[in-house]
């Protein structure tokens, strides 16, 4: 039991802990103000849910299994210390678990030991092995300290501490032994727990506060300029909230987004959890321009796809960061990439990123009888830049204008004041251009009174859906795949004619890790009379990004490969003969992709409404 | 010695598309124009800034002639850099020679060591104004100007232009001068915090009432092109008899003549390089 000197030798281990934590902690604080609210339903939850861990199931378990291993031991080892009067096989039970529980837990702490120190890579986490050893030492001096004891009792095998009595067997019946293991193993948690600010054990604590001030919104909203004097975005790392400081803090660099961040695949100089750690790096040595550690290569390969934040076990936003280092270089700086600039002229110019103009933003539809507002109108349907500008686009465009008419839906287009949705602009750092479009849109859909939209293209979507509320403009936002399979599922639309074919699908990744619509791609596809339906080897959360996202359709490829080749690769590979997928970008980037790849007979592009509208006609 | 850089800057509105149906409004409907301002002048305005920046020092002021019709895209040339803007509100017409009158003016008023115009407008295209300009203040005057680097020290200007065919020609001359700028340098965008900057900015008007020069050229009637004679399309016979059909319905597309090469890069450099050699028109020596 607790004399007065480790009572002693315990606070001052709490006092070391918790000036270290402050001292680190006003590293992050230094940040921009943002009001968030934290939630401890959240931190439960992934707690006892452990979801985001063990996606990697083997390393997952033993990081699982650590963690708790050493959790519960310390809660009963704290609860003990006022005795509770417990029933007998209750605490017989608890023994056992324990027991058990530090029996998995050596095994796991092995497991990590032997992987960091065999798989040493140079961007791996640092400072763990010291860190490991003494969680190891506890453990089994914990084992020892135990074996010794019932050596003592010489009660030889008992079931409340199998692994144990197994060590008793070969300890000496010392009460010295077993007083120099309490002593040590003691000594042991007070050192880890002293040093935890200082190692990389620190990611228990910033970790649990970044997963406690998690966002609750969905991925593909970014957040709003942070309100500040002059400069937008970040041009050091003091211009980052608090927030944004944290994330970066409680990254551990385990490289879990690295390993699903196209850009990174495909061997581009991005790397999300360089960015992170460059940021880390920064905060500890004053505050130098982000310039110097992050090229603009780098910040302009991203494709804004959310794979970095839907993988990061801790909910850190390297793709945050990124954006906001996009705004400062062109807000701040006017250094946007010069075959970007075009984009952004036309945008301001005709409100649309092709340059065509109002003037022929209706053509698409021209003699095809597609309503404009009226009183009965249900739906607007939001057609996008692409669907009224591209001429591939376009035929997707005319396909749901035939399935909603087929379904008998009273929908109006917004034709000639449609602008575009503003996410061009958005994600390529032009914050208040995105303002003045989007303002003008929400007061042009507010005029007409629309409610409901159904979105074609998932930048628009998500834009729309996302976007426009914290600008006054809330809407009930649908993409069309939604629509359509809501339109199946209710069968308004009757899918006749079969499609033959092996259907793959390709996720967007504004409809996938932006706002989590898988399910809706798949009841399309299974609706589909005939369609054999194939999962791509990266699909749903993991699904690969086309590569024309976040401006970068209108960002030149320069370094590395491109991306569309590796998904066309896989796309050919996987024996599709179609595939589905339901963003214009996607669709433009794959067919790309596809015809480059120059196979012998190349699976065919089509957007899920197009499958749809060949399945009614 | 501070340098004065004047930029003339010519709003207009582009008429990008015809897409109405009235012939006594030139089949114009509202969204077939947009105000801008002239990308010439744009060009000449980036020329402007770089000048000041390669010297250190300076002001660049914009001058414009006539009511402000294209105001955010002003207030944009403003946030690019420049320092103010001076409008002159005159009865100038469409006639170059009435314009340079009233330029020519306001420009001895200001008082400028470099101005800058663009080569011509996007609307009317005569590119005379710099000319006039320049010959009414009896300064040098040099066209289609790509690149200039100032030599502050001796007062003289070395102007790089485009002479035709790819021809360039380096044209030195003394300061003050007028030089029309030519497409080429790359506009740059406004920084947000010029930008918020330039939204507020006042603008400076000069009130000309006098009748200046009379006009030395008439505009009779102004016309649309004749439309294009419209070609009948001819679906591709390799198509489906569905797909003809719908290309078809789709009515006006013209399709231009040719074949799309597709494949990797290499594989469309074979086929242009094959195409050339079929032609006879690459592949043999020359006699």
């Amino acid at each position: 039991m607790l004399t007065a000197f480790d009572a002693l030798l315990f606070a001052v281990a709490v006092v070391i802990l918790g000036a270290g934590l402050a001292q680190w902690s006003s590293r992050w604080l230094l940040g921009q103000e943002e009001v968030r609210k934290g939630s401890l339903t959240t931190l439960l939850r992934y707690f006892l849910g452990s979801r985001k861990i063990l996606k990697r199931p083997l390393q997952g378990s033993a990081h699982v299994l650590v963690f708790w291993g050493v959790l519960l031991p310390a809660l009963v080892a704290l609860v003990s210390q006022f005795r509770p009067r417990l029933p007998g096989t209750l605490s017989n039970l608890v023994s056992l678990f324990l027991d058990l529980l530090g029996a998995a837990t050596l095994c796991a702490l092995a497991f990590i030991l032997v992987r960091r120190c065999t798989k040493r890579q140079e961007a791996g986490p640092k400072r763990t092995v010291v860190p490991v050893l003494v969680l190891l030492g506890i453990v089994v001096t914990g084992f020892l300290a135990q074996g010794a004891r019932l050596s003592i009792l010489g009660a030889g095998f008992s079931w409340q501490s199998p692994v144990g009595a197994l060590f008793s067997y070969v300890l000496p019946a010392s009460p010295l032994l077993m007083q120099w293991m309490i002593r040590l193993h003691f000594f042991a948690v007070l050192f880890l727990l002293a040093s935890l600010p200082f190692t990389f054990l620190r990611h228990l604590v910033a970790g649990s506060l970044n997963v406690y001030y998690k966002r609750q919104n969905p991925a593909g909203q970014l957040r709003s300029l942070i309100p500040r004097s002059n400069v937008p975005g970040a041009g050091r790392v003091s211009d980052f909230s608090w927030k944004q400081l944290l994330d970066a803090e409680a990254c551990v660099s385990c490289g879990r987004c690295e390993e699903n961040c196209p850009a990174a695949i495909a061997e581009t100089p991005l790397s999300p959890r360089k960015v992170m750690q460059s940021l880390q790096a920064q905060m500890q040595g004053g505050f130098p321009l982000l310039e110097q550690s992050v090229s603009n290569d780098e910040i302009w390969s991203c494709t804004t796809c959310m794979a970095c934040v839907e993988h990061c076990p801790v909910f850190a936003e390297p793709l945050d960061k990124i954006m906001e280092m996009r705004r400062y270089r062109v807000m701040g700086q006017g250094a946007l990439p010069s075959e970007a600039k075009a984009a952004i002229r036309n945008l301001l110019l005709y409100k649309d990123v092709y340059g065509k103009g109002i003037a022929r933003r209706t053509d698409w539809a021209l003699n095809r009888g597609v309503p404009s507002r009226s009183e009965q109108t249900e739906v607007l349907l939001w057609v996008g830049c692409s669907g009224a500008f591209h001429p591939r686009y376009q035929e997707t465009a005319r396909a749901m204008v035939k399935i909603l008419k087929a379904g008998g839906i009273r929908f109006a287009i917004l034709g000639k004041e449609e602008l575009c949705c503003g996410d061009p602009a958005r994600r390529l750092g032009e914050e208040s251009i995105f303002a003045e479009i989007a303002e003008e849109n929400i007061r042009r859909i507010k005029s007409h009174g629309f409610e409901k939209i159904v979105a074609l293209c998932p930048h628009c979507f998500n834009t729309l859906k996302n976007e426009y509320p914290s600008m006054g403009g809330n809407f009930a936002v649908v993409h069309a795949t939604e629509y359509l399979a809501d339109m199946i599922r209710l069968n308004r639309i009757a899918l006749k004619y079969s499609l033959p074919a092996r259907v793959a699908l390709h996720d967007p990744c504004y409809l996938g890790r932006g706002n989590g619509i898988y399910r809706p791609l798949r009841e399309i596809g299974k609706a589909i009379p005939g369609a054999t339906l194939l999962e791509l080897p990266r699909n749903k959360e993991k699904g690969f990004c086309c590569g024309g996202g976040g401006g970068r359709m209108w960002l030149h490829e320069k370094p590395g490969k491109r991306m569309n080749l590796l998904r066309a690769e896989e796309v050919v590979q996987s024996g599709a003969e179609v595939l589905g997928t339901a963003c214009p970008y996607c669709l433009t980037m794959l067919e790309d992709g596809l015809k480059n790849l120059e196979t012998g007979k190349a699976p065919k592009v089509m957007d899920l409404v197009e499958i749809v509208a060949s399945s009614i006609r | 010695m501070n340098m004065k850089i004047i930029v003339c800057i010519k709003q207009l509105v582009h008429v990008y598309a015809r897409t109405g149906m009235n012939p006594s409004e030139r089949f114009l409907e509202p969204e077939d124009k947009i105000p801008m301002v002239n990308p010439f002048d744009e060009v000449a305005l980036e020329m402007g800034l770089r000048v000041k920046e390669s010297l250190g020092q300076g002001e660049v002021t914009l001058l414009t002639l006539g009511p402000i019709i294209a105001e955010s895209e002003v207030r944009r040339c403003l946030g690019m850099g420049a320092n103010r803007l001076v409008q002159i509100e005159a009865d100038q017409g469409t006639d170059p020679w009435r314009k340079s009158f009233f330029l020519a003016r306001a420009i001895s008023e200001i008082g400028a060591g470099l101005i800058l115009c663009g080569k011509e407008s996007l609307d009317r295209r005569s590119g005379q104004v710099g000319a006039y300009v320049a010959h009414r203040l009896g300064l040098p005057f040099v066209s289609a100007v790509v690149s200039v680097t100032m030599n502050p020290g001796t007062g003289t200007v070395e102007a790089e232009k485009r002479a035709g065919r790819g021809v360039r020609e380096i044209i030195k001359c003394s300061l003050p001068a007028v030089l029309s700028v030519d497409m080429g340098l790359e506009v740059r965008l406004p920084r947000f915090e010029d930008k918020q900057r330039a939204l507020s900015a006042p603008f400076e008007t000069r009130v000309y009432s006098e009748q200046g020069d009379p006009a030395r050229t008439l505009v009779r009637t102004i016309f649309p092109p004749r439309p294009r004679p419209k070609k009948v399309f001819t679906p591709d016979s390799r198509l489906e008899a569905f797909e003809r059909i719908q290309q078809l319905l789709m009515g006006s597309r013209v399709e231009k003549k040719g074949t799309m090469l597709t494949g990797t890069i290499e594989t469309q450099v074979e086929g242009v390089v094959s195409f050339l050699k079929e032609h006879g028109l690459a592949g043999k020596k020359r006699e």
